[in-house]
């Protein structure tokens, strides 16, 4: 039963991982209809301008602040420079674009840092912390209270101001807002700057335990998408809560199951996936799209 | 008429050039090169199947590479136990087509997003299964075969001879698919792209059609994995890697989308670019790849088949001083009229946007 709950914890921090980055996919997703593949390229860029910081002797606090400002800044512009410009058309070509970011941003991480990775510091001390029993890691439980006051943060923003609001009515009706005054340009690279800023966020807490390389979130990236796309893309609850279960079905597979052992527990979840699609197409949460003629 | 009639003929010599060039070509050139191209007409056929689910029929497709690597495990464990080449070839064509049809029951009842997930856990799942599966597949270390040799009566390179006989697989497979494209099927796969209902309101039922297109793609998928093992001789899981898919859905976009050209185009821009960018420099690989991605889509976001009908644009715009509304397409390949006319509201609205 300890050893139960050991794994489900470990799990559900592993999904909260994915979980900011489905976050952040969900966001920019809202706000320009479109996936971003280089979601993931964007957060390890940040992450990188931490661990400079870090090697020049900064402390981890302050280059994670950093970090974040440059997120920010980073998704801001290339939502100004290179997004805006096929928004509104065929939207394979907007998520083609995005994919040569991935590319680009992977290769200008590499260009200044190398492929091989690199030790990154971590918030949290090694050990663990007894629980009525139950041995839990510091960094699972640092990294869940992290991102769930992240995730509230978030809520807070969208649901209770006008910031929020703003960006709610533009990822709705983007000609309306405009109409009634809201500076949707302005609001559309908030959009992307948060985003990034949350994959930052995944990043830097993952970074310990990956060690940093330009790929680190290639792999993280493909559960964040399945995240978003499970919990329903119009749904950022949903989209935390499927990485979550993805994170532990495929700890718990990978732990309990004989046979799945730790090289098939990836294919587990994914597969469970498949199922719940074809039961419900538009996701665990998702509303259902009524297609008009 | 007599321009079109001159039009044609000049196509006709194009294509007559373009042919004579394809069989000369791996004579005059070197090992590599040969190599480079052999990759190209592997590649091509992965992503004439692409084409055929996204381009033509307007479903998305991220798993493409799962049915490669599968095509290229049956023929490297087909050849190892010495069965026909004929046969190990067919069984690359026919159970990557069965397997993609099974999927496609399942999930073509679903639309864009969704399925889309559906095609990215296909590679995800299958590296590990590879992997797993050690006996048939060669697990991590991937399998080697040496096959294909040059018969002695053809006085041909081992590279010269694999390059003519995935040219030939390449060029079957364009033909009957350039044959399925414009005919029938092809304005089925049209309407389905365009308008899920009024397919259904025309008697075309979406669903059959979307199955037929993952079926063919998958097909295609597993003859391109027949050939990838030709040229390479070797295969591993990284074969069936996601970022393949994801690079072939690029190609697809960077070549033509719904184009027999463009997805000639797009192959060569598969194999060719990281090759040139590792010449420039072989740090930097990624980073001008990248780069070379977003110039072209920003200078040809309907892709490199489409420029031709740019420049011409862009010197009628010059030679009359207004835009002409999107010229007529008049595309050989029929099917391009599937391609949405440019909606005149939403650079309106990108304007309004931008005004502010």
């Amino acid at each position: 039963m300890q050893y139960f709950i050991q794994v489900v914890v470990d799990g559900v921090a592993t999904g909260a991982i994915y979980g900011a980055l489905a976050l952040a996919i969900v966001l920019v997703n809202r706000a320009t209809g479109l996936i971003n593949f280089a979601q993931g390229a964007m957060a390890v860029m940040a992450t990188f301008v931490a661990f400079a910081l870090t090697r020049a002797g900064v402390p981890l606090i302050a280059a994670a602040l950093a970090a974040f400002a440059f997120a920010f800044v980073l998704g801001a512009l290339l939502e100004r420079v290179v997004v805006r410009r096929f928004e509104g058309g065929d939207p394979d070509i907007a998520v083609v674009a995005t994919i040569g970011l991935l590319v680009l941003l992977t290769g200008i991480s590499a260009a200044f840092f190398g492929y091989e990775p690199h030790p990154f510091p971590s918030f949290f001390p090694l050990g663990t912390v007894n629980l009525f029993g139950v041995f839990l890691s510091f960094r699972s439980l640092g990294t869940i209270v992290i991102l769930v006051v992240a995730m509230v943060a978030l809520q807070v923003l969208f649901r209770s101001t006008k910031l929020g609001l703003a960006m709610r009515a533009v990822a709705d009706n983007p000609r309306s807002s405009a109409l009634s005054g809201l500076p949707v340009s302005r609001l559309l690279m908030i959009g992307w700057g948060l985003a990034a800023g949350l994959g930052a966020l995944a990043g830097i807490l993952v970074a310990p335990q990956l060690f940093i390389s330009p790929g680190m979130l290639d792999f993280a990236l493909v559960y964040a998408l399945a995240a978003a796309i499970l919990g329903g893309l119009d749904s950022p609850v949903g989209a935390v809560v499927a990485a979550a279960f993805i994170g532990v079905v495929e700890n718990l597979a990978g732990a309990y199951i004989d046979v799945i052992g730790d090289d098939l527990k990836i294919a587990v979840p994914f597969a469970v996936m498949i199922v719940i699609l074809i039961v419900r197409p538009q996701g665990l949460f998702g509303r259902k799209v009524v297609v008009r003629v | 008429m007599e321009k079109l009639l001159a039009r044609r003929s000049v196509r006709l010599v194009a294509l007559a050039v373009f042919a004579v060039v394809l069989v000369v070509a791996p004579l005059v050139s070197s090992p590599f090169i040969n190599y480079q191209l052999a990759l190209i007409a592997v590649f091509a056929v992965a992503l004439l199947g692409v084409n055929i689910v996204m381009g033509y029929t307007g479903q998305v497709s991220l798993g493409q590479s799962a049915f490669l690597g599968l095509g290229a495990y049956i023929a490297a464990y087909g050849v190892k136990n010495g069965w026909p080449l004929l046969l190990v070839l067919v069984l690359c064509a026919v159970l990557p087509a069965a397997v993609g049809m099974l999927v496609a029951l399942a999930a073509a009842r679903l639309r864009g997003l969704a399925l889309a997930m559906i095609t990215i856990a296909l590679p995800i799942i299958g590296i590990p299964l590879a992997r797993r599966f050690s006996d048939f597949t060669g697990g991590s270390g991937g399998a080697t075969v040496s096959f294909m040799k040059a018969p002695d009566w053809s006085g041909l390179a081992n590279d010269q001879w694999r390059y003519y006989v995935v040219l030939v697989i390449a060029v079957v497979a364009f033909l009957l698919a350039r044959n399925l494209v414009r005919g029938r099927v092809g304005r089925a796969f049209a309407i389905v792209k365009e308008n899920e209902a009024v397919a259904l309101a025309m008697g075309v039922s979406p669903y059959r059609y979307k199955v037929l297109a993952f079926t063919i793609a998958s097909l295609l998928g597993g003859v391109a994995g027949f050939s990838y093992l030709v040229v390479v001789q070797f295969t591993s899981p990284e074969t069936l890697s996601f970022f393949t898919s994801i690079n072939l859905v690029a190609a697809m976009v960077i070549g033509g989308s719904a184009s027999i050209a463009g997805t000639i185009l797009g192959a060569i821009y598969f194999v060719v670019v990281p090759v040139l960018a590792g010449a420039v420099n072989s740090a930097r690989t990624a980073l001008i790849s990248g780069a070379i991605l977003l110039a072209v889509l920003f200078l040809l976001p309907r892709g490199l088949a489409s420029l031709p009908r740019r420049v011409r644009q862009l010197s009628a715009r010059k030679s009359h001083g207004r835009t002409g509304a999107t010229a007529p397409h008049n595309s050989p390949d029929g099917a391009s009229s599937a391609a949405p006319p440019e909606i005149p509201e939403i650079p309106a609205a990108n304007e309004e946007r931008q005004a502010r």
